[in-house]
């Protein structure tokens, strides 16, 4: 483990509007280790990714292969220089063939009577078939990837990336969406690849697998590197202590003293009552977006039976979702205003229009609550911030004097100070004798803000924590499986 | 202080660009003006506007499609089969139940248009392709491929509404006004309106704030339909027949000046009053040419280039 790391980022330091996203962060990959990033949403890790991947330039700081300082400004520069990330979603041509898709963008050629060129596909499909040998992918070359797992897809991408001699791989959530047996076999493919020499980053939030796997590990918090240690030299409690800047057992009493009275909504697996704050904690892709979207009716397809068959019925009976991503809470098109007053046409119409008076008044009375900025209810929403944008979705359902609200992520990529904010708009709805169904992946943020803690794996409820009962983080770590 | 200059330097610009569909057809009025003198002759205005009218209805139409997220190919079938109706059952059962024939069959079509697209999930583009060649077949049928005229002709006050005039302006260059402004408030004023263009800008957002985007979306087809219908009517009359082959194109047409008023094919933006607009930059460029002696195969070359032109420079802004 020692000699020049084959790719090391040099107090790289990237700004964003407003934010600091990374503040001269040292980062380095030797050949054959897995050096782990982990850190809380927002920390950071996506974009230090995205700067090794040539996606971002970073303002400060250098990128050096091979000790030597480079300047990638595009993923191809970046692929050049052997550095690939494998993201979340699969880049695959799901009509084409796993050979197709395994060397696309170097297809070999060769020339027919010296002139014609011509795909090779015998060439084509030995190459294909030697990659994915490599990484005991057992499928026909010939299968169209769409036919393929997302386990399988995965290690298409991967052998791609070898196809592409690259030295480092860049693994983010690898294991988000795989079953225990794929993640398995992920892991025997990670150490074949590490005996080849590669050296590989792993990202992701599940702390047990990298305890497991990494050979070092880096830990981001706010922008900045907090943490470092070889294999064993940080648990899993050490990790969470630099990830969240606070020890494991942390008294959660701050909100916990409202009395919940009756039940305001159920369907089979969830139920919130009034004055009382539900939090739904699961890792990536545990189902909890799924649990909200049926819990509102806006999920037909499942089996299970919500409490309502649509989202206007759920709106109809005072209930409001506040998606995880923006894109679905708002149309970013449309003004604040507009936006503000969607669901609640119905209640503002005259007989030839829109009372716009009371719009007006609505919308005005609203920014200020809810601390809209700027101030402006003609602003197209795409124009203001991520939290702004967050306030404006409550804005909406204040309105409609909603009772219950079901948000997903509800802070998920904002700044602190907006974070603070809806936390605050949250708790004084509750107070207010509203109930709340809110999901979060930051377990901090779950446990500090709820009543009742249910923790949700593979779609299912788990456990159902409530302050009088077994409410630590320790009990809720252990439902979750880790 | 430079920072405020700066910034309604800002606001400045960007109305400009707003405007630019204005902006682009006053121009053009001026250089019209300048190549040819006739151009301002009450004949010529005439023209212009007898041209544009039955346009502007059929793009007020298309523009709520358009905004809502869709398109519409088989508007100008309709003008065809809604026109060759109109007059057949003219003919039988006079001129009442023969308009509303006429604009019952383009609801119809717009109808199914909207059922396919949103019940049976085919893209838009194909589906309203097949509806439009499927009812340019149908018209063919049930006319023979001949005019309907009839043995004396369509009933004389029919014909008026396109000839007969008030203060000096056709009826039918009256008519769509009309048009406009109840389209113009439902689009711009109402409930009916924001939904429809918060289904268009993002039609996941808008089911989950309630809306009922299948009845939306469906509902904006049956206006294109509805609109297109009633332009069949009116061209109906200025034709004085029923015309098989009326309408080729008129898809294109509608669909380029909606574009041209800045709406965007992605759904959730536009602006009636620029379709409007639109309509009347194509008018006036086939007709400024024509005064210009310009061949006809030239102007075709022209309006295309326009029409590209409009859409990049579109693109450029938002870049």
């Amino acid at each position: 483990m020692t000699g020049t790391p084959l790719a090391a980022a040099v107090e790289i330091s990237k700004r964003f509007t407003g934010t600091q996203a990374i503040d001269a962060v040292s980062f380095d990959i030797r050949a054959g280790e897995v050096h782990a990033l982990i850190g809380e949403n927002g920390a950071g890790k996506s974009t230090l990714m995205k700067i090794l991947g040539g996606v971002y330039r970073a303002d400060g700081g250098e990128i050096r292969v091979d000790g030597t300082p480079v300047q990638y400004g595009s993923p191809a520069e970046a692929l050049e220089a052997g550095v690939v990330v494998i993201p979340q979603e699969m880049r695959v041509v799901p009509a084409q063939s796993v050979a197709e898709n395994v060397l696309l963008g170097q297809v070999p050629v060769r020339r027919r009577l010296g002139i014609l060129p011509e795909i090779d596909r015998a060439q084509l499909r030995k190459r294909a078939a030697a990659l994915i040998g490599r990484l005991n992918l057992n499928v026909s070359v010939d299968t169209p990837v769409g036919a393929l797992s997302y386990a399988e897809r995965q290690l298409v991408m991967i052998a791609r990336a070898l196809g592409r001699n690259a030295r480092v791989l860049v693994l983010d959530e690898p294991t988000a969406s795989l079953e225990t047996r794929e993640v398995e076999r992920l892991f025997d493919v990670i150490d074949n690849l590490k005996r080849e020499g590669v050296g590989l980053v792993y990202v992701s939030h599940r702390l047990d697998e990298v305890e497991r796997i990494a050979d070092r590990v880096t830990v981001l918090r706010d922008g900045r590197k907090v943490g470092e240690g070889a294999r064993g030299e940080l648990s899993q409690q050490d990790m969470i202590r630099l990830m969240t800047g606070r020890d494991l057992e942390h008294d959660y009493e701050e909100g916990g003293s409202r009395n919940p009275g009756e039940t305001l909504v159920r369907d089979d697996t969830l139920h919130v009552r009034e004055r009382e704050t539900v939090g739904l904690a699961g890792l990536l892709g545990s189902g909890t977006t799924d649990m909200l979207l049926r819990l509102y009716g806006a999920d037909a397809k499942r089996g299970k039976a919500g409490a309502f068959d649509s989202p206007a019925a759920a709106i109809a009976s005072g209930i409001g979702l506040v998606p995880g991503e923006r894109g679905l809470g708002l149309i970013m098109g449309l003004t604040v205003r507009e936006n503000i007053v969607l669901p609640n046409l119905d209640r503002l119409k005259t007989t030839v229009g829109l009372d716009r008076k009371a719009i007006d008044r609505l919308v005005s009375e609203l920014i200020e609550t809810v601390d809209i900025r700027p101030p402006d209810p003609d602003k197209p929403v795409r124009e203001l911030s991520g939290g702004n944008q967050q306030k404006v979705i409550f804005a909406r359902w204040l309105a409609g004097h909603a009772n219950v609200l079901l948000l997903d992520e509800p802070t998920h990529g904002i700044d602190v100070g907006a974070k603070a904010q809806i936390h605050a708009l949250m708790d004084k709805f509750a107070d207010e004798g509203g109930g709340i169904v809110f999901a979060s992946s930051e377990m901090v943020e779950v446990m500090s803000v709820s009543d009742s803690v249910v923790a949700v794996r593979d779609g299912e409820v788990v456990a159902w924590l409530t302050r009088d009962g077994d409410y630590t983080e320790r009990a809720l770590r252990d439902a979750l499986g880790g | 202080m430079a920072a405020s200059d700066k910034m309604s330097g800002q606001g400045v610009r960007e109305f400009l660009w707003n405007q630019m569909p204005v902006i682009a057809l006053v121009v053009l009025c001026l250089i019209a003006f300048i190549l040819s003198s006739r151009f301002l002759s009450p004949i010529n205005i005439n023209n212009v506007l007898m041209q544009g009218a039955v346009m502007t209805v059929i793009a007020i139409g298309m523009t709520y499609v358009i905004i809502c997220g869709g398109f519409d190919l088989s508007v100008g079938s309709v003008v065809a089969l809604s026109g060759c109706i109109t007059a057949m059952v003219m003919l039988e059962f006079g001129i009442v139940a023969g308009v509303i024939a006429g604009v019952a069959v383009g609801a119809a079509v717009g109808l199914l248009n909207g059922l396919i697209v949103t019940k049976l999930d085919v893209n838009p583009f194909i589906a309203t392709l097949g509806t439009m060649v499927m009812f340019r077949g149908a018209t063919f049928l049930i006319t023979g491929g001949r005019p309907v005229v009839g043995d004396e002709g369509l009933p004389q006050l029919f014909l008026g509404f396109a000839t007969e005039r008030v203060f000096g302006i056709p009826y039918l260059v009256l008519f769509p006004i009309l048009v406009f402004v109840i389209f113009h408030w439902i689009l711009h004023r109402t409930a009916y309106g924001i939904r429809i263009f918060a289904t268009g800008g993002n039609t996941e957002a808008a089911f989950l704030a309630g809306i009922n985007v299948v009845k939306v979306r469906t509902s904006a087809y049956v206006w294109c339909g509805t609109l297109a219908g009633v332009g069949g009517v009116m061209l109906c009359s200025r034709l004085q027949s029923g015309q098989p082959t009326a309408g080729v194109f008129y898809e294109l047409t509608a669909i380029a000046a909606v574009v041209l008023g800045g709406a965007s094919l992605f759904g959730g933006e536009g602006k009636l009053y620029k379709s409007v607009v639109g309509v009347f930059i194509m008018v006036v460029l086939a007709n400024a040419l024509n005064l210009a002696n310009v061949h006809s195969y030239w102007q075709q070359v022209a309006v295309g280039v326009v029409i590209v032109a409009a859409a990049a420079a579109d693109r450029l802004r938002h870049r």
